[in-house]
């Protein structure tokens, strides 16, 4: 499990829009907004780094007020049972779709 | 209220958020207190990534790296980072890691041998090549991701140790015109400025750059200010691709590869037209000159007609309301921030084009004031501080000096405690030239029999790679790396390096911040930090009294060469005297040069009176003392910089009948250079799997060419066959191509140009003219190649 403390930056004026379209999303949990608006603290939950970035890719896409997502503090979780272990899973190199799939 | 511990890492970690964003967070978060990851101590560094500098703490549990956070202290990233930032550590955990010294046996197989074998045999070759064939035979290339007391000792040990000034580095490869535009223009290397102006800037000029992929850091600050206040902030962005950086711009100057000088001409040309400039700075501060002849400001004037926005439109396709618009922006709503990187480095014109950029910034005042600044942006975490400030190419000395400037010698030569007359006064060859020479010993066409190639992988990021290919295999090469590479398939020698965090050590980004990292954990197997191998080769080699820092405590040894390192330059504009080991370790932030004593702030804005400590300091440089702005540097030693009347000269190769396309290449945010790092984290890999070739939907459709379809993309030099990326990102006419594949058909240096700057040596990466078939159906190449097997052969057949 990955938990993210991030700042999602949105288009200034839509704060209140973007904050309500989060709540659909159970991955998602909403803190605090900039005084601005265009700047939302939040977490993000996910499995693993790979479904995190699926994650901010879908949110990128479906909410078009959000410039961009970054991260400020990642917490790592399993993986770091793994990474002490020395373990580097190569299992999980599965290949990605072709372009035109995706 | 009950708390689970989910809870508890969710509030830390959104307090540490917005902390970091300066946004004020409810109490609850102390209920959540301290860290969520569980580790035994945190440990200030940099990342090992991008130049930015991005500050950050490495957590360590079990002796074993666990945890990665931005810095909130920092002054580069405020704590954010990137998913290389975050992930690409982990890198150093990889099985494919090199553990033991390795020497290639009679039959072209590594064998593990222990340290002393391999040391022994290493110096024993060199001193054998320096017998035979002279001080120059054997060669030196580094990296702008060794450590500075790395890139210092091992300058050290060829400049004073050999005599030899066969020393270059990577970044000759990407910041080489950056140098030259800074040193031709004001007398002197790097920004005046630094990254805290983005936040005072109005208008950012970003030309050359995808910042958004290539410097994600830097470009969410720059967007946070377009958010903020999207009315006032303005971006002008100049590139040939409709990248994501653009997407925040009011202004998208797409000129054709290789034409921009024409662009930032018109720019000029429309400003003094509008009487955008600033009178103070053209009577006071501006020589204009041709680069052989000083002119007046009238020749300038008259030199700038031929390129009004309607005939360089014809030139650059760059339409003439843009070019109109943007000099409006740049020019009348200031201050106003140049940033750039590889687009204007990696071409034949490239110091030309830092020039010309540097000319914009002159002639509206636009440089030396709060939120003005004309600012390259570095590629590599150490190659300004390690390789550009240290003096480690062919023709530098510590200070980013001249090696052909008599006094400069004399006083290196003493701060080393050598003869007279030891350092050798004529430049060694510039990148192209070393590995051009290079060869075996049999070859008499080849001056250079031997080198030392550490942290770098040229036998992929050279242009038109394999040109150089059989002159690395014949020759007696030694490699330093973490990985296996297509270098080290080229070695004879592989000495295991340490990773960042199992050594420490300074890394100075692009706003002249040095900031130290402090030693995390063990480096595995027998591996060994650069500067241990460094120092027991010229043990070995009779140096120890020159390099005497090869103990083996790793931070003691690097805390040596760095005090020496500071001595050398102590008195020089570069000086960072006054950054102690003790102070960089406690200064969340690092500092900035000048900073010539132990009491110094460090300098966020150099040649301004009350601001850049060298201003006041005589001994150093002489400034008039009624001077408040005043370029120091300037040769002429009237405080001036250079404003050049460059004529428009376009690229090496351009398009032509038989290869009809724009050929450019660069990165993508998740790989790291040639992918030996960033490919081996898994969810990187999988984000960006293999190369591609970027085409414009009309080019596509006029080859009969759909997405994923293979296609053979061919140059004068070589071919690569890439699956099709159709997008509208690229002009038509304008094929991209990311560069970090090591797969060899799609190794993208086989196909680029190896022509350089005349007066930065830099190659031609961005630009050359290709063309292209389609050769069939989509096939998944998503094999995120990586070389494991240190005895895998070299694909290209070395005749």
């Amino acid at each position: 499990m990955v938990i993210t403390g991030s700042a999602v930056l949105v288009d200034r004026g839509s704060a209140e829009d973007v904050i309500e379209r989060l709540k659909q999303y159970p991955q998602v949990t909403y803190h605090v907004a900039s005084d601005a608006g265009t700047e939302l603290v939040v977490n993000l939950e996910a499995d693993d780094f790979e479904d995190l970035e699926r994650l901010c890719s879908r949110l990128k896409d479906e909410v078009c007020e959000i410039v961009d997502i970054a991260h400020i503090y990642v917490n790592f979780e399993d993986e770091i049972h793994k990474i002490r272990s020395g373990r580097v899973d190569k299992t999980r190199l599965k290949k990605p779709k072709f372009f035109d799939e995706r | 209220m009950n708390m689970t511990r989910r809870d508890m890492i969710k509030l830390s970690a959104a307090a540490f958020a917005a902390g970091a964003l300066n946004i004020p967070f409810s109490g609850r978060a102390d209920a959540a207190g301290g860290d969520a990851v569980e580790v035994d101590r945190w440990i200030k560094g940099a990342c090992r990534f991008c130049g930015t500098g991005c500050g950050v703490y490495v957590g360590v549990r079990d002796g074993k790296i666990a945890g990665i956070r931005g810095n909130p202290e920092a002054l580069t990233n405020f704590g954010f980072l990137c998913v290389k930032g975050f992930k690409g550590y982990t890198s150093m955990y990889h099985p494919d890691r090199l553990k033991y010294p390795m020497i290639r046996d009679e039959k072209g197989a590594f064998k593990r041998v222990d340290w002393n074998g391999a040391l022994d045999a290493v110096a024993a070759k060199f001193k054998e090549l320096q017998q035979k064939h002279g001080k120059d035979a054997v060669a030196y290339y580094g990296s702008g991701q060794c450590m500075t007391e790395e890139s210092y000792t091992f300058n050290k040990l060829w400049k004073g140790g050999f005599r030899s000034n066969m020393v270059e580095g990577n970044p000759r490869l990407c910041m080489a015109s950056a140098v030259g535009g800074y040193v031709t223009t004001f007398g002197t290397d790097e920004p005046a400025g630094s990254y805290a102006d983005i936040e005072k800037a109005r208008t950012f000029f970003l030309c050359g750059s995808n910042m958004s992929e290539c410097h994600p850091i830097i470009f969410r600050r720059i967007a946070r200010q377009k958010l903020k206040e999207p009315d006032r902030i303005n971006v002008i962005v100049c590139e040939p691709r409709m990248t994501s950086t653009a997407r925040i711009a009011d202004v998208w100057l797409p000129a054709d590869p290789g034409t921009d000088l024409a662009v930032f001409h018109c720019m000029a040309r429309e400003i003094i037209k509008n009487n955008w400039i600033d009178n103070y700075y053209i009577r006071n501060l501006c020589r204009f000159t041709t680069g052989k002849q000083v002119v007046d400001f009238n020749a300038y004037v008259e030199f700038l007609e031929q390129f009004t926005p309607e005939s360089v439109e014809k030139i650059t396709r760059c339409p003439a309301a843009n070019i109109k618009e943007a000099a409006r922006l740049f020019g009348s709503q200031g201050p106003t921030m140049s940033l750039w990187t590889m687009g204007l480095n990696q071409r034949t014109r490239g110091v030309w084009a830092n020039n010309l950029v540097h000319n914009l910034h002159l002639i509206t005042g636009n440089i030396c004031k709060d939120g003005a600044d004309s600012f390259s942006l570095t590629g590599q975490p150490n190659a300004c501080g390690g390789v550009r400030e240290t003096g480690t190419l062919c023709h530098l000395l510590p200070g980013t000096r001249p090696v052909a400037d008599p006094k400069v010698r004399a006083q290196v030569e003493e701060a080393w405690n050598l003869a007279e007359g030891t350092i050798d006064p004529n430049p060694g060859f510039h990148t192209m030239k070393m590995f051009e020479s290079l060869g075996g010993e049999n070859d008499a066409s080849k001056a250079i029999k031997g080198m030392l190639i550490t942290t770098t992988n040229p036998a992929q990021s050279l242009p038109n790679t394999h040109k150089y290919i059989k002159g690395m295999k014949d020759a007696f090469l030694v490699v330093l790396d973490i990985f296996p590479t297509r270098t080290t398939q080229l070695a004879d020698v592989i000495l295991p390096a340490a990773f960042i965090y199992e050594k420490g050590g300074v890394y100075g980004c692009s706003e002249r911040r040095s900031q130290l990292t402090g030693k995390c954990v063990e480096p595995p197997g027998e591996a060994r930090p650069d500067l241990w191998i460094g120092a027991r080769i010229a043990k070995r080699m009779g140096l120890e009294k020159l390099i005497p820092w090869n103990g083996d405590d790793a931070p003691k040894n690097y805390k040596m060469a760095w005090d020496d390192y500071r001595n050398c330059v102590k008195m020089t504009e570069h000086t960072l005297y006054g950054m102690t080991y003790e102070r960089l370790g406690k200064l969340e932030a690092g500092l900035q040069w000048p900073c010539p004593d132990e009491k110094s702030p460090g300098t966020a804005q150099r040649y301004v009176r009350g601001k850049d400590p060298l201003m006041d300091m005589p001994e150093i440089v002489k400034v008039p003392p009624t001077a408040m702005i005043y370029f120091y540097a300037d040769k002429q030693h009237e405080g001036k910089a250079n404003v050049f009347l460059r004529p428009y000269v376009g690229a090496e190769e351009p398009p032509d009948k038989d290869y009809p396309f724009f050929l450019t290449t660069g990165r993508v945010i998740e790989q790291w250079h040639t992918g030996t790092m960033t490919m081996r984290v898994p969810e990187i890999a999988r984000a960006q799997p293999n190369a591609y070739l970027e085409i414009n939907p009309e080019d596509a459709e006029a080859y009969g060419i759909r997405n994923g379809d293979l296609v053979k993309l061919v140059s004068r030099r070589g071919f690569n066959v890439l699956p099709a990326r159709v997008v509208k990102n690229s002009l038509p006419g304008i094929l991209f191509v990311p560069w970090f594949d090591q797969n060899w058909a799609r190794m993208i240096n086989r196909v680029t140009i190896d022509a350089v700057d005349d007066g930065s040596k830099q190659p031609e990466f961005k630009i050359c003219a290709a063309r292209i078939e389609r050769v069939g159906d989509p096939k998944d190449v998503a094999d995120m190649t990586v070389i494991s097997n240190v005895d895998a052969p070299f694909p290209q057949k070395i005749s």
